[in-house]
């Protein structure tokens, strides 16, 4: 265990730096101005690490405010439409992923799998503008642009403006908090349709998997029914594995999130970007790197660890390894 | 009509004669593979194909609907843009530019990543731990960032999202490459291979590759799928192609501001990716299915 943490740490070290190599060579074609000859990169880059271990990380030209803030703000956002998809598709996903599963091949499977290849089929941007276009739309009031209605004013807290509205309860009543959720509504349904597709597609597989051990097979001649072997035996074995498939695809899921987001013109990290490279302000890029790839480098460790702690055959395959 | 009743022979199908002839079976797949192939001719011939050139401008028609909606033309069959460009030349052309680009990267891809993915599945020590760190970092930036940078670095051209599209899905082919092979090297026949003396191009190639097609496939699949996607997106986006050329993604952007006037100049471009997944996915899924029974 203590061994297989510090291999962890050791590539999320090996990662850091190749990500800050990167975060490094753009700051320094932002600048316009190669060093000459006689500077030393190495220590160039030695003082743009210490700017950046301490938080300086340039002001922005476009609101003159520091890059690191605006680039929390705006990937807080990113990340709560995340999660709002993320728990949708979940819910939606991993029944429907179970029952194509279990009657492997069947009507209910072609007909899941279909409905998945066509979630996937859809290009997000392309949806968001279907939706926006819809009737629908118009006839349930849903609004279709920003992340929240301008006449709230909510103290910055935690960034994420789900929680700040219900904080500023008091201000607003709820009404910020309804209003925010109101804003969320349509970027997270076309989200959701490539990760509930995504969803299916991993939990099938997973579970047909499973359904084709011997262990299952025991449980049938024992004579327990289709939904005791489901919950007793299926579930355990077969929904640790699919986090770690979920995990690869984190930086699609932010992509498209961040492309939703300019359809929307939500104000997360997409739109930050968009504006700032047009406004010629390409040090908020080296933020976005640091900040979004950073948490993507911590969030896949935290995973393999909370993998390692949750299910047993993981933590096999660590003794197996030695 | 000879009948040979008295010489019957037994005929023992190769592996993939076997797989072909349960693919043939499968009417959906058969049907996707036919239109696949005639997507790959219209992408080659894209140029000879079309009645008017995409960029020539029709002054007496503009924003005409598709023929079947009142007030559209057999002249142009999906109807015309602002400029009175025909639709159907410009999604021909556009299309070209999506579905080729995205057999492109998906073929080298496919092909470096499967050099790059053996390589590091079957060699221990830093080789294998370099390439895994450089592609763990290259897998934790999202495509739409490696885009910027690539546009903030050498600016906004189609080869570039090419690029950038292929940087985000090279290591996740690899990764999936570098599982499967992973997962098939302790097994018996691999290490009787081993033991025969086999050298690591013979064990590949004679030994895991055929045992592998399946996850091989899905993954080219999922390759493709995506590249489609993304190359899209980033044309929607304004980092892919630029004017005049055209692509699937810039045509949604070109005519976003027209959605309310004429409709489909935005429906018609998704629903031509939609058709190319789907087709590619049916196709796969068809192959796929012929794989397993095959080795059953």
């Amino acid at each position: 265990m203590l061994n297989y943490l510090f291999r962890r740490l050791n590539l999320l070290l090996i990662t850091a730096l190749i990500l800050s190599i990167i975060a490094f060579i753009i700051s320094l074609w932002s600048d316009n101005a190669l060093p000459d000859q006689d500077i030393n990169l190495f220590m160039l880059y030695m003082d743009y690490m210490t700017n950046i271990l301490q938080g300086q990380w340039g002001i922005s030209l476009i609101n003159q405010k520091s890059h690191m803030l605006n680039g929390l703000i705006a990937f807080s956002s990113t990340l709560e439409l995340c999660l709002v998809a993320l728990l949708t598709s979940m819910i939606i996903g991993i029944p429907l992923g179970i029952f194509a599963g279990i009657y492997r091949n069947g009507i209910l499977d072609y007909t899941i799998m279909s409905i998945a290849l066509i979630g996937l089929a859809l290009p997000a941007f392309w949806l968001a503008i279907m939706l926006i276009m819809l009737p629908i739309t118009f006839d349930l009031g849903l609004p279709i642009d920003g992340n929240i209605s301008p006449i709230y004013d909510i103290p910055l807290i935690t960034g994420f403006q789900l929680i700040d509205s219900l904080l500023a309860s008091d201000l607003y009543n709820l009404a910020a908090f309804v209003d925010r959720l109101a804003h969320l509504i349509l970027p997270s349904v076309v989200l959701s349709f490539f990760l509930t597709s995504e969803i299916i597609r991993l939990t099938r597989h997973s579970i047909s998997l499973v359904m084709k051990s011997n262990y299952i097979k025991a449980a049938n001649t024992k004579g327990l029914t289709v939904i005791q072997i489901v919950f007793r035996h299926v579930l355990k074995n077969a929904l640790p594995p699919i986090i770690p498939q979920l995990r690869l695809q984190l930086n699609t899921i932010i992509s498209i999130a961040m492309t939703v987001e300019i359809v929307f013109s939500a104000q997360g990290s997409g739109v930050w970007l968009l504006t700032s490279i047009k406004g010629g302000d390409y040090l908020a890029l080296s933020a976005a790197v640091i900040i979004i790839s950073g948490f993507i480098l911590l969030s896949s460790i935290v995973i393999d660890i909370l993998q390692i702690v949750i299910s047993p055959t993981a933590r096999k395959m660590l003794y197996a390894d030695k | 009509m000879l009948i040979n009743n008295e010489f019957n022979e037994q005929k023992i199908q190769s592996p993939w004669q076997y797989i072909w002839s349960i693919f043939l079976q499968n009417n959906f797949a058969v049907f996707a593979m036919w239109v696949g192939i005639a997507l790959i001719l219209i992408s080659l011939f894209a140029d000879i194909l079309v009645l008017y050139s995409p960029f020539s401008q029709d002054p007496q028609r503009l924003l005409s609907p598709p023929y079947w909606m009142a007030g559209g033309t057999t002249d142009h069959l999906f109807g015309t843009d602002d400029l009175g460009r025909d639709t159907l030349a410009r999604l021909i052309k556009g299309f070209q530019f999506t579905f080729g680009g995205a057999l492109l990267i998906s073929f080298a891809i496919t092909f470096i990543g499967a050099v790059i993915g053996s390589t590091a599945a079957l060699t221990r020590g830093v080789k294998a731990s370099v390439l895994h760190h450089l592609l763990d970092a290259l897998l934790t930036i999202p495509t739409l960032l490696i885009a910027l940078i690539l546009i903030v670095l050498f600016g906004p051209s189609y080869q570039n999202s090419l690029i950038a599209v292929s940087l985000s899905l090279l290591p996740q082919f690899i990764r999936g490459i570098y599982n499967t092979i992973g997962s098939q090297l302790n097994k018996q026949y691999v290490i009787a291979l081993r033991l025969d003396g086999a050298t690591n191009i013979r064990l590949l190639r004679s030994g895991i590759y055929p045992n592998i097609l399946e996850p091989i496939v899905t993954l080219v699949n999922r390759i493709f799928t995506m590249a489609i996607l993304e190359i899209a997106t980033l044309g929607f986006l304004g980092f892919g192609t630029q004017s005049p050329d055209i692509e699937l993604g810039k045509l949604i952007a070109d005519s976003i501001d027209l959605s309310s006037l004429s409709p489909w100049l935005v429906i018609l471009p998704g629903l031509v990716i939609f058709i190319i997944i789907m087709v590619v996915n049916i196709f796969t899924e068809g192959l796929r299915h012929a794989i397993i029974q095959g080795e059953d």
